[in-house]
């Protein structure tokens, strides 16, 4: 019998707010991240808004305590705060070495928030300066080892990129990780940072709305981007037991499910996400009456929203619980996404909130279903899923519940 | 790592003729400076011609080499497609880089950034194949392709009952400049075939891609079995020489029952260090170097196992492909591979014969 996996820790930074009770006191305002960047040297700066952590690099350095250098990157900071909340969260200060420690940590760009503002002098013979410690952070890994190396995680490292499901993907591989016993326990994530890139990026495939995003909403015109990073801790039931940590939700059940559709599209009928939450549940043991709450994926593009919003449907037929998408507060983080999903999954049970969708007016004339508006207070909520779709058909459903002993 | 399983079909694109033909045959690709690059099979017969246009470099190596590994197998579609890369589409990522400041952030054509995506060639293999289950990419140096490795094995545990598994990188001119400036490349250069005898600053790059499709039962198709797998970061030589002791303990074995060792050593003076720390541990088993084949990069651990696979099931060393060895193993029943990539992240593999005679 497979161990259950449940979450002893969390940390966070999003636009929302620097920790995890931060985030949960703006949700809460329904005060969003939103607005135009500061950081980002774009020409879409006074035009498409996004939803940018409120700190320089400096300030972030400071914050994570490392020195202000070319080789911690704004991803690397941006992890490094949130997991070293996690850490003090889950009590773990010298037990890293005394219990064999796992960090699955994901990424989409790497650190290309700081490298696309050097890479024409890297190319360059004639340039030479201490631009060139930037080489490093190029890929996905250096993110993920600058963090383990600061923190003192030394037993397994490693990175996943499967687009915006990367941190779901995350936390599910570090499930399973304990689940057939391999490691007690995993530290499970992702850390994403405002680029040019990658705002080019999807706005190339006209995707940005040049307003705050509306997901579910009829008129819904694109998503906007987004920063943070979030990490939880898994723990096996037995290192709990043994521990006495403090047990935050279990993580009950996942699924990871591939659309085979179009790189960059859903199916219209949702597919892959009907899969994903459909298995994800079955694995956890609950039925459908048991989830009170869906963190969905909603970025407010219009297959997104779509395609997700007819899976619910064909889930849970005229009985679709409360769903919100709360990519209106964080922007869509991309890697970091899942988990900071994730984490505010776990908030919804530990709180019995369900949290407001944001700027949405106008019912979907495809679908029948509205997301939730309001702020639901004292609601009996057991058991949520969490929603992360991406890019090359990629889906994940994350089902957290309560933790009943 | 607990667990085993079996490949049942496998399929490289390198530096070497490895994609067709008999590796026992094939001469060895030599002297073409030290940035070595694959010899480019004839996609057209795995790829419609209109997909092939759209495709850049590493989305045509990843996709051909899944392909024929699927085909290899004669297994039906696999349960799950897991990968690992380093750098994902370097044409796509120095694409969209250039396109953004060219073209001051307007009217950009999206292809260059949906392709840099590192899972891109895993979405490509799901739609080609309709493989609606499991997808997972791994990006960490030189750990992609084994985390990818691991997750296959556990998928296997679990009840899946094949997977593919691969991975694939490639290199640049752009990036082989790049990476010369923070001292990965010897800067004379060197012939591959002698690579290690110029043990010196730096090493040769190089690009690939290896599939595989792994089973948790043997069949009489079986290559290899993959008997262990252990990734150590930033070990210590110490802490490398006990994990080798516990590895080789789990699967009641001594250095004694290796046939021989597939090392990955690379000519590079400052990680070479590592590699002798380790021949100690093995003074009698004989040894291979593969580096001289396919180059550096974060992915060539995959195209190790291909390697060993083939020697395993030929029972044969290719010796054409090592004019500088004068002996070589005779039976082959056991294969330990070990790798590091530039000093950080260490592997250990052990292959073995799918039935072991006698055992």
């Amino acid at each position: 019998m497979a161990e259950r996996v449940f979450i002893t820790g969390m940390g966070m930074i999003t636009a929302i707010g620097d920790t995890v009770t931060a985030n949960y006191n703006s949700l809460r305002q329904q005060q969003s991240g939103l607005g135009f960047t500061q950081y980002l040297d774009t020409m879409y700066q006074g035009v498409l808004p996004v939803a940018e952590v409120k700190h320089s690099s400096e300030a972030l350095s400071e914050m994570a305590g490392v020195p202000h250098q070319p080789e911690y990157t704004r991803t690397t900071l941006l992890g490094l705060i949130a997991i070293q909340e996690a850490l003090q969260q889950a009590g773990i200060t010298q037990q890293l070495h005394t219990t064999p420690t796992g960090f699955v940590n994901s990424s989409t760009v790497g650190g290309m928030c700081d490298t696309e503002k050097v890479y024409f002098d890297i190319i360059d013979p004639e340039k030479h300066g201490d631009f060139l410690k930037y080489i490093d952070t190029l890929d996905c890994a250096d993110c993920t080892q600058r963090i383990a190396d600061k923190v003192g995680i030394t037993e397994a490292v490693t990175t996943i990129s499967t687009a915006c499901s990367s941190s779901a993907n995350a936390l599910m591989y570090g499930a399973r990780l304990i689940k057939q016993g391999v490691l007690r326990r995993v530290i499970c994530g992702g850390t994403e940072a405002l680029t040019r890139f990658t705002l080019n990026g999807f706005n190339s495939l006209k995707n940005v709305d040049k307003q705050p995003c509306r997901p579910f909403d009829h008129q819904r015109n694109g998503l906007n981007l987004g920063e943070g990073a979030a990490y939880l801790v898994l723990e096996s039931e037995s290192l709990v037991r043994e521990n006495g940590s403090q047990v935050l939700a279990e993580l009950s059940g996942y699924c990871n499910s591939n659309e085979a559709f179009h790189p960059t599209a859903p199916s219209p009928e949702g597919d892959g996400a009907y899969a994903a939450m459909s298995q994800a549940l079955a694995m956890s043991g609950r039925s459908l009456q048991d989830v009170q709450y869906v963190n969905v994926h909603g970025t407010a593009t219009w297959s997104n929203d779509l395609s997700e919003g007819k899976a619910l449907e064909r889930l849970f037929g005229d009985q679709v619980p409360p769903f919100s998408s709360t990519k209106p507060f964080t922007g869509h983080t991309l890697a970091a996404a899942g988990a900071i999903e994730a984490i505010y999954s776990v908030l919804a049970i530990q709180h019995q909130v369900v949290f407001p969708n944001l700027n949405f007016s106008e019912k979907m004339e495809e679908l029948s279903i509205m997301p939730e508006t309001r702020l639901l207070e004292q609601y009996p909520v057991q058991t949520v899923i969490s929603n992360s779709f991406g890019f090359g058909g990629n889906n994940a459903s994350l089902v957290i519940s309560k933790y009943e002993g | 790592m607990k667990g085993k399983c079996y490949i049942q079909g496998a399929a490289a694109i390198t530096p070497q003729h490895t994609f067709e033909g008999d590796l026992l045959s094939s001469p060895l690709v030599s002297g073409a400076g030290n940035m070595l690059s694959i010899v480019e099979p004839d996609y057209k017969a795995f790829i419609p011609a209109n997909s092939l246009r759209r495709m850049t470099r590493l989305l045509k190596m990843g996709l051909t080499t899944a392909l024929k590994a699927i085909q290899d197998s004669q297994l039906s579609t696999p349960g799950a497609i897991v990968t690992g890369t380093g750098k994902g589409s370097l044409q796509d990522t120095e694409r969209f880089i250039k396109d953004i400041r060219q073209y001051e952030e307007k009217a950009l054509n999206p292809t260059p950034f949906i392709q840099s995506t590192y899972n891109a060639v895993n979405g490509m293999i799901a739609v080609q194949q309709q493989v609606t289950t499991y997808n997972n990419t791994f990006v960490h140096r030189g750990f992609s392709f084994e985390s990818a490795l691991q997750d296959s094995l556990l998928l296997l545990a679990e009840g899946v009952s094949h997977t593919l598994t691969g991975a694939f990188d490639e290199i640049s001119a752009e990036h082989f400049y790049i990476k010369s400036r923070i001292g990965h490349w010897k800067t004379a250069t060197v012939n591959n075939a002698e690579l290690y005898h110029h043990l010196s600053p730096g090493t040769i790059s190089g690009e690939g891609a290896s599939f595989f499709v792994l089973a948790a039962a043997p069949t009489v198709n079986s290559y290899a079995c993959i008997a262990g797998l252990k990734m150590l970061y930033k070990p210590s030589p110490a802490t490398l020489t006990a994990a080798l002791s516990a590895f080789l303990a789990e699967q009641q074995l001594t250095v004694d029952d290796i046939d021989l060792v597939l090392s990955g050593r690379n000519g590079d003076s400052n990680f070479e260090h590592y590699y002798t720390h380790m021949d100690a541990s093995w003074p009698s088993v004989p040894q291979l170097p593969f580096k001289h084949l396919c180059g550096e990069y974060e992915t060539a651990g995959a195209f190790a196992l291909w390697l060993g696979a083939h020697i395993i099931r030929a029972q044969q060393v290719p010796q054409q492909w090592y004019p500088f060895q004068h002996s070589f193993p005779g039976r082959i029943n056991r294969i330990l591979l070990y790798n590091h990539f530039f000093g950080d992240q260490h592997v250990f593999i052990l292959l073995e014969h799918a039935v072991i005679p006698g055992a």
